[in-house]
């Protein structure tokens, strides 16, 4: 597990940018949502029996979520040391 | 079902119990000799990724969403599932949001509580102890409707061989048994257990429920003609705009201050296992929102009535589980929406626990000098959880009615207290005491009020007022009260 040495002011100030990130992922995400559902209900178009809006608003919007919480956990978080015993 | 038949429906039931009781006294053993208080209250801060997932999506979890949710799902159509689709923002959310953070400062602070850390955050026991009421008395709540929700399944999928009350008894006492043994690493074990379990339950839930009725394209081609509003997401007036908003509030956003939540980020062991468990963690609560609520959908399949015809959106479930599984599998498919059902309470209790024990008991103790004896500890915080599962327990004998509003009323109740607390507190400077102590004794109490009184402002959930009064009092206190003094500030937001 690749680690900085950081000191505690850097620790905290990249937290506070990991929480703007998560802040952001979950507008992009309700955004996604209003878009997916609302947006296209009107849409006279069918997957699988369901209107799209049912799709997207469902499958759509939990696959916008694993996304956008693989890109979070795998690109934009880093490993930190959090000081216990786990981290030695 | 006769009496032989309701007894192997029983058995599956019965056997996981057991293994629960067996993990919570095997995870005992293991731990002996270890500090007591951070290991009975979170797991001496070792839990991997895949377990703080489970635990984190299993406490969320709770029998409403097996119950009382695909029941409204069958009624309302896919703008049900449109709506709880929201809950896919509550684990990254409150790990990406207060993981780290929490956990830094619980190292730092030694704090074992959510309620450790607001009490440093604001140097207040005042605030602290308010902190430990609202946590108890809300949990209460909550609990009770799990308890209830729990037993009224057990009691409608075993038939007349089994009364509610020993439903209650069966999978209730055994959860507040288990739980006060193990603490919370028996928590998250028993829990990642559950999670497994009400996953593979729906599986086999929706593989009877396609199979009973005809296959998918033959349900949704009888969905289409017969109940047009269910492909509509306003559901011709039966789901409006008011219930997806207050669902974000409710179940979504600020669902990342619940403290049984926000807890779990101070019981992992490092960085990477929190990162994978705001992957795994999304992806389960996803399968089991959409699967869960999809199937009360399909159920339209083999359930040919109108929900009155079957006693309410509550009976949905257990009268397609009942209708379509095989006999020997019934007893394993209650497993699922019970699992859900122990799963929040055995989360809530060793919380609630803590709340009255470390955060009231032991703090009294150490701030006047009066040592505390390992053995005594020990048998209070077991006494402690027991006595509140027990009481909980009492209560939802006589169950009380509309079990899925108390369990919406605790949740908004416990988001108007710690929301802004927690997160102006621990990511705004000028966050003081009396901003903290306004926000969260005068929202909780405008909260209640306007619950008790029924006020709403363009009928939407009262958590709206809630939180907009609390950020309001949040903000005053803050402005017009005394900061935060420069050492609390230095180890909050160090520079």
């Amino acid at each position: 597990m690749k680690k900085n040495n950081l000191t505690d002011a850097e620790k905290f100030s990249l937290v506070r940018r990991e929480a703007i990130y998560t802040g952001l992922a979950l507008a992009g995400l309700i955004i996604f949502w209003l878009v997916a559902g609302f947006g296209t209900a009107s849409l006279d178009v069918k997957i699988f029996h369901l209107p799209l809006w049912a799709v997207l608003g469902s499958i759509g919007v939990w696959i916008f979520a694993i996304c956008a919480s693989f890109i979070l956990s795998r690109k934009l978080f880093k490993d930190i040391d959090l000081g216990g015993d786990g981290d030695e | 079902m006769n009496e032989q038949g309701s007894f192997a429906a029983l058995l599956p039931l019965i056997i996981f119990m057991v293994v629960m009781v067996g993990i919570s006294i095997f995870v005992r053993h293991k731990q002996a000799g270890k500090n007591f208080v951070s290991n009975y209250f979170i797991g001496n801060r070792e839990l991997g990724g895949f377990i703080l997932a489970m635990t984190t999506v299993a406490t969320y979890s709770s029998v409403s969403s097996f119950v009382g949710g695909p029941g409204m799902a069958f009624q309302i159509g896919f703008g049900w599932i449109y709506m709880a689709v929201v809950q896919v923002t509550a684990i990254f959310l409150v790990l990406g949001i207060f993981g780290k953070r929490v956990a830094l400062l619980a190292r730092k602070l030694n704090a074992v509580t959510v309620v450790d850390i607001i009490r440093a955050r604001f140097q207040s026991d005042f605030l602290a102890a308010i902190a430990a009421f609202v946590i108890v008395l809300f949990f209460c709540g909550t609990m009770t409707a799990q308890f209830v929700g729990g037993a009224k399944l057990f009691a409608a999928v075993t038939g007349t061989g089994y009364t509610y009350e020993t439903g209650l008894i069966l999978f209730g006492l055994v959860v507040v048994i288990y739980t006060s043994i193990g603490g919370f690493r028996a928590v998250a074990i028993t829990d990642t257990c559950c999670a497994l379990i009400m996953m593979v339950g729906i599986i086999l839930l929706l593989h009877y429920v396609l199979q009973a009725g005809g296959g998918y394209e033959n349900i949704m081609t009888s969905i289409e003609t017969n109940h047009p509003e269910m492909l509509e997401p306003f559901s011709f007036g039966n789901m409006p705009w008011t219930i997806y908003f207050t669902q974000w509030l409710l179940v979504g956003i600020c669902t990342i201050a619940l403290p049984q939540s926000v807890v779990r980020g101070i019981s992992y062991k490092n960085t990477h296992g929190l990162h994978s468990a705001m992957l795994i963690g999304t992806v389960v609560v996803g399968f089991m929102n959409i699967g869960i609520n999809f199937t009360g959908i399909l159920a339209h399949g083999v359930l040919t009535g109108g929900v009155a015809d079957y006693g309410g959106v509550d009976n949905i479930i257990p009268t397609t589980i009942v209708t379509v599984m095989p006999k020997e599998l019934v007893g394993f498919a209650i497993i699922g929406p019970l699992a859900a059902s122990i799963s929040t309470i055995s989360g809530l209790l060793i919380v609630a626990s803590s709340a009255i024990v470390k955060d009231v008991y032991l703090h009294y103790k150490e701030k006047n000098n009066q040592p505390v004896e390992s053995s005594r500890l020990k048998f209070l915080s077991m006494a402690t959880t027991a006595i509140i599962g027990a009481a909980v327990f009492v209560i939802a004998l006589t169950p009380p009615s509309l079990i899925w509003l108390i369990n919406m009323f605790a949740f908004g109740g416990l988001e108007t207290a710690f929301f802004w607390t927690l997160l102006l507190g621990l990511f705004w400077r000028r966050a003081n005491k009396l901003g903290a102590l306004l926000s969260m004794a005068g929202g909780t109490i405008i909260y209640c009020a306007t619950q008790a009184a029924g006020f709403k402002i363009l009928n939407l959930h009262q958590i709206t007022i809630g939180i907009t009064v609390s950020l309001i009092l949040f903000l005053i206190g803050s402005y017009f009260g005394k900061s935060s003094d420069k050492k609390t500030l230095d180890i909050f937001f160090p520079s």
